[in-house]
């Protein structure tokens, strides 16, 4: 039996949640939203040659991945992460980690989470956690998105971990092996805001940043067209479930940043930044109005008004009135 | 049958759901306090979430951020009347 204690805390996403609980761990008392932006999570692009459960990729967020690594880079931690074949492996180094008294993050498939409840499965193979113990087969775990921490069995941990698929974890696991309270917040956080302003607005790509959100505009109102109303409906219900369920969504994405911000302008002592912290609150209702838009139509449920048109539309006005910000951000920080 | 003083809210919640959300093989007054929103009974899922979130904030000025705050919310009319009256408390 093996139990760390580890500091708990529910998050809006797996990844952010997962570096600010480990952080804590470590003494470090980062906000998830902190962690986020640090980390430069923030992105956008629509990759219809990635298929996702056969259907085309739109993220909202950096790489898996991207997070962790960065944050760790821009405070000087040292992490370690390993990568296996072998599912019996993996586990013997997740109990190996675990005797060394270290919490071990590790990246699984959502969908084979027994915890998860049933109406809120989706087959997603980035979602981490962090496993904190092992108590009989019973693996002790901080799952950042659940209020509380859970347990799940160690062969449904296994699958979970070697889940097939797009973005197949391949048992990835990683812990934090130095870290260190002397860094400085505000260049972590003028690099993290740096970043995701050069990737929204200067990408050389069609399909990534705010051209990215005039690329999928122009692509859904083409759908009905193209696919015809079954194959439509499939397009936008993936949109939607990739922009409000899978880690936090467009909106959600957009919420977390606003909070960065108004947190970056606390310490930066920079006013212009709460401005824009709101800016980006307002964009993400104007996600959110497409995402219930595209509920509307995937449901059979769309009014007159609930149109790929309207759809388009919004994504159009959120491209515009992002760029502003990441202009603006570039300008003030 | 609700008594307690959230029962009229929680009328309001179930109508709004069997109403907005379209669901026809339930009624109101079948749903019960404690029953999951999204299972098989109500044939609400993932999707059909994002519309809840929208109707709370249109109906009730109440924003659920995220899915944080969304899933314990979210759980029956009970959660989802708990959260709307901690919510407009505060405010």
């Amino acid at each position: 039996m093996t139990e760390i204690e580890f500091p708990h805390r529910q998050s809006s996403h797996c990844e952010s949640g997962v570096v600010s609980n480990l952080l804590r761990y470590h003494g470090i008392d980062m906000s998830e939203a902190m962690a986020f932006g640090i980390g430069t999570g923030l992105f956008f692009a629509y990759m219809p040659f990635v298929r996702l459960n056969k259907l085309p990729l739109t993220t909202y967020r950096c790489e898996a991945g991207g997070i962790l690594k960065r944050v760790a880079r821009r405070l000087g931690c040292r992490i370690r992460r390993q990568k296996f074949r072998s599912p019996q492996k993996a586990m013997a180094a997740l109990d190996a980690g675990l005797e060394r008294g270290m919490p071990v993050a590790c990246r699984t498939g959502a969908y084979w989470l027994p915890y998860f409840p049933p109406a809120f499965r989706f087959h997603f193979n980035a979602h981490n956690l962090v496993v904190y113990g092992k108590q009989g087969e019973d693996y002790l775990i901080s799952d950042p998105v659940f209020p509380e921490p859970v347990r799940c069995a160690a062969k449904a941990l296994m699958k979970a971990r070697f889940a097939q698929g797009a973005l197949a974890p391949k048992g990835v696991m990683f812990y934090m092996e130095h870290v260190s309270s002397e860094f400085d917040w505000g260049r972590a956080i003028r690099a993290g805001i740096k970043e995701v302003c050069r990737r929204m607005l200067k990408t050389p790509l069609p399909f990534v940043g705010t051209r990215g959100m005039h690329f999928l505009a122009n692509r859904v109102e083409q759908w009905p067209s193209k696919l015809g109303e079954e194959g439509a409906k499939l397009h936008v219900g993936q949109l939607i479930r990739m922009q409000e369920e899978i880690g936090t969504g467009g909106a959600g994405f957009r919420f977390m940043y606003a909070a960065f911000l108004q947190e970056a302008a606390a310490i930066l002592n920079n006013t212009d930044l709460l401005a824009l912290s709101e800016q980006m609150t307002a964009t993400g209702d104007r996600w959110r109005e497409t995402a219930v838009i595209g509920a509307r139509i995937c449901k059979g449920r769309a009014s007159a008004t609930d149109t790929y048109a309207g759809i388009a539309d919004r994504l159009r006005t959120c491209s515009r009135e992002e760029t502003r910000i990441y202009e603006r951000l570039l300008e003030c920080t | 049958m609700t008594n307690d003083a959230t029962a009229p809210l929680k009328a309001k919640l179930k109508s709004l759901l069997v109403q907005d959300l379209r669901i026809t093989h339930v009624t109101p007054e079948q749903i019960t306090d404690d029953e999951p929103i999204f299972g098989e009974r109500l044939g609400l899922d993932s999707i059909d979430a994002v519309e809840v979130v929208y109707l709370v904030e249109k109906n009730f000025g109440v924003t659920i951020k995220d899915m944080k705050e969304a899933r314990p919310a979210m759980q029956s009319i009970n959660t989802l009347a708990a959260f709307i009256e901690a919510r407009s408390a505060a405010n």
